[in-house]
C-alpha cells in the first residue's frame, strides 16, 4: 500500500470518528423515543425490538406541544422579521453617514456590548419591568425582548456587509433620479442579500433555541415556547423516559429542519454570527 | 454637522438630512427601551434590600459586600471558573484538530462539515435531555454499553465529581463545533505562500504546523477562546435540565446560583448586585476581544 492511500484511510477513520461523536448521542435519543417505557426500563438492549410512536402521540394529546410549537414559530419569526427590518436600516446609516457627535463610530460597538452581557444579568430587570406593565406570560413580551436582542446582532453584522458595497452604485442611482431611500431599497439591499440571509439564519437559530428569557417571562402554554415546554415537562415526569426523549426530538426538530433547509448558507451564517 | 456620505458631501433637502436619524431611530429606541432602561433600573435595585420581592430600604453597597462574604457565591464562582477553563481548553484543542482535519476540499466535505456542526444547532435544553438519556444510571446509553460488555453501569449524575465532569463533557460535545467553525474560517483565510515555501524546503507536517499554522492562527484562536469563554461563563439551560446545580453544589454555576437567589429566595437586590459584578468581568473580556478583532480587521 502506498503512503498516500494509508493516510487517506487514516483520514477517513478520523472523520468517521468525529461524525459518530457528533451524531450518536442524538441517535440514542431518537431510538429511546421510539421504544415503549417497558422496553426502555426492562431491556438494556441497544436496539429496540418493536417500535412505537405512542410517546409522540402523548405529547400532542393531553400535553400542550402543539401550543408550544405555535408559540415558538410565531415568536421567533415575528421577532426576527422586526429585527431585520429595523436593524438593516440602522446598520446602513452607521455604514454610510457621518452623524452628530460621531455616533456612527460607537453605536455599533455599544450594541454589541449589550449583546455580550450575560442574559441572566438582564433578565432580572426585564422581569421586573414586564411585571409592572402586566406583560408577563404573553407572546408580545417575548417578541419585544427577542426583537431588541436580535437588533443588536443584525446591526453589528449588517454594518460590515454594507461597508463592503461600493458607494458609487448608490450615487449613480441618485444621479439617475433615485432618492437616498429608494437607492437603498433598489440598489443596496439586493446586493446585501447574502449578508441578510446569513444574519437571518443566525438570528432564527439563536432565538428559537433561547430558554432563559422564555422561562422567566412565560408560565402557561398560552405563551410558553418549545424549550420551556420540554424543560418543564421533564421536570414533572422524572421517570417517563419515553416521553422525555420524544419531547427532546420534537423540541429540536423544527430548528434542525430549518437548518437542513438553509444548509447552503448555514456554515457562513453561523461563522459570521460568531466572529463578525 | 450635516450627515454626509463617508468621505464625500451630498447635497440634500431637509428630508435627506433627517433620513439617517429616521432610519436609525427605531432600532435604537427598541434597544434603549427594552434592554438599557431595565438595566439601569436593575442597577438601582442592586443597592436595595428586598423582602418578598418588595423594596424595604436602601442599603448602599451592602449587597456587593455581602457577595464577598457569601461562601455559596465564592463557591459558584470557583465552580464556574473550573468549568470554563476545562471545557474551553478541551474545545479549543479538539476544534483545532477538527478544523485541520476538514480544511482541505475533498469529496463530501461540505456534508461532513455540516454534520459536524449539528450539536451547536440543537436546542441547548434538548442537549440537556440528550445527556440525561446518556448518563441515566438505569436506562442510559453508557449503562446499556456497560451492560453489553458485562460491566457495572457507571454512576455519573449521583456523584459530585461525576456530575461536574459530565457537564464538562456535555459542553465539549455541544460547543467544540463553534471553535471548529471559527478556526476553520481562520485556516481558510491564511496566505498560501509560507506553506508552499516550507514544503519546498522539505519541512514535515508537524514542523509546518508549529512554525507556520499556529503563529498565523494565534489571533483567531485568541478571539475564539474569549468569545466561547464569555458564553460558557453564563451557561444555564443545560445545567437547569441536567442537574439543577447538584448533587450538592457540584454543578452550581454562577448563573444557576443567581437565578435561585432571585426566583427562589426572592433576594432581588442581592441577586442583582452579584450578577452585575459578573457582568463587569464579562464586559471587560468582551471589550478586549472585540478590540482585538477590530485591530485585526483594520
Amino acid at each position: 500500500m502506498t503512503k498516500g492511500r494509508l493516510s487517506g484511510i487514516a483520514w477517513a477513520v478520523a472523520a468517521l470518528t468525529a461524525i459518530a461523536f457528533a451524531i450518536i448521542p442524538l441517535l440514542w435519543m431518537i431510538l429511546t423515543s421510539l421504544k415503549t417505557n417497558r422496553e426502555i426500563t426492562q431491556d438494556t438492549s441497544l436496539i429496540p425490538e418493536s417500535l412505537t410512536i405512542g410517546n409522540y402521540v402523548s405529547l400532542f394529546n393531553g400535553r400542550e406541544f402543539g401550543a408550544y410549537l405555535t408559540n415558538s414559530i410565531i415568536v421567533t419569526s415575528v421577532s426576527v422579521a422586526i429585527a431585520l427590518i429595523l436593524g438593516t436600516q440602522a446598520a446602513y446609516v452607521l455604514a454610510r453617514f457621518r452623524l452628530r457627535g460621531g455616533m456612527h463610530r460607537y453605536v455599533g460597538f455599544s450594541l454589541l456590548m449589550v449583546r455580550l452581557l450575560p442574559p441572566i444579568v438582564i433578565i432580572i430587570p426585564i422581569f421586573l419591568v414586564a411585571q409592572q406593565l402586566g406583560l408577563l406570560n404573553t407572546q408580545l413580551s417575548l417578541i419585544v425582548v427577542y426583537a431588541a436582542f436580535n437588533v443588536t446582532i443584525v446591526v453589528w453584522m449588517m454594518e460590515s456587509f454594507f461597508r463592503e458595497i461600493p458607494v458609487d452604485l448608490e450615487e449613480a442611482a441618485m444621479v439617475d433620479g433615485d432618492t437616498r431611500f429608494t437607492a437603498f431599497r433598489r440598489i443596496v439591499l439586493p446586493l446585501a442579500a447574502p449578508g441578510l440571509v446569513a444574519t437571518g439564519i443566525f438570528a432564527m437559530i439563536t432565538t428559537y433555541n433561547e430558554f432563559l428569557f422564555a422561562l422567566v417571562l412565560t408560565s402557561t402554554p398560552a405563551a410558553e415556547t418549545m424549550p420551556v415546554g420540554a424543560a418543564t415537562l421533564i421536570g414533572r415526569i422524572n421517570v417517563d423516559w419515553g416521553a422525555m426523549s420524544a419531547a427532546g426530538v420534537v423540541g429540536a426538530l423544527p430548528i434542525v429542519i430549518f437548518s437542513i433547509f438553509v444548509q447552503k448558507h448555514l456554515v457562513r451564517g453561523l461563522t459570521m454570527g460568531a466572529v463578525k | 454637522m450635516t450627515p454626509s456620505v463617508v468621505g464625500r458631501t451630498l447635497r440634500g433637502s431637509g428630508l435627506d438630512k433627517a433620513l439617517p436619524y429616521l432610519m436609525l431611530g427605531p432600532a435604537l429606541f427598541l434597544v434603549l427601551g427594552v434592554i438599557v432602561y431595565p438595566l439601569i433600573d436593575g442597577l438601582r435595585s442592586s443597592t436595595g434590600f428586598f423582602r418578598f420581592g418588595r423594596l424595604v430600604r436602601d442599603v448602599g453597597l451592602d449587597n456587593y459586600r455581602q457577595a464577598f462574604a457569601d461562601p455559596a457565591f465564592i463557591g459558584a464562582l470557583l465552580t464556574t471558573a473550573r468549568f470554563v477553563f476545562l471545557a474551553v481548553t478541551i474545545e479549543t484543542v479538539l476544534g483545532l484538530a477538527l478544523a485541520l482535519l476538514v480544511a482541505r476540499e475533498r469529496r463530501f466535505i461540505r456534508r461532513i462539515r455540516a454534520t459536524l456542526i449539528l450539536p451547536m444547532i440543537v436546542t441547548p435544553v434538548v442537549v440537556g435531555i440528550v445527556f440525561r438519556l446518556i448518563y441515566a444510571s438505569d436506562v442510559g446509553l453508557l449503562a446499556s454499553m456497560a451492560h453489553a460488555v458485562g460491566l457495572d453501569p457507571p454512576q455519573i449524575l449521583s456523584s459530585g465529581t461525576g456530575a461536574f465532569l459530565g457537564l464538562v463533557f456535555l459542553d465539549v460535545w455541544e460547543w467544540t463545533p463553534l471553535l471548529f467553525l471559527i478556526l476553520l474560517a481562520g485556516i481558510q483565510s491564511m496566505p498560501v505562500e509560507p506553506f508552499e515555501a516550507a514544503r519546498v524546503d522539505g519541512a514535515g507536517a508537524w514542523r509546518i504546523f508549529v512554525d507556520h499554522t499556529l503563529p498565523l492562527l494565534r489571533p483567531t484562536i485568541l478571539v475564539a477562546v474569549t468569545l466561547r469563554a464569555i458564553e460558557a461563563l453564563t451557561t444555564f439551560d443545560q445545567v437547569y435540565v441536567l442537574t439543577r446545580g447538584g448533587p450538592g453544589t457540584s454543578t452550581q454555576l454562577i448563573s444557576i446560583y443567581g437565578y435561585q437567589t432571585f426566583f427562589q429566595f426572592q433576594q432581588v437586590g442581592y441577586a442583582a448586585a452579584m450578577l452585575f459584578m459578573v457582568a463587569l468581568v464579562v464586559l471587560v473580556a468582551a471589550g478586549f476581544s472585540v478590540g482585538l478583532m477590530r485591530r485585526r480587521a483594520s
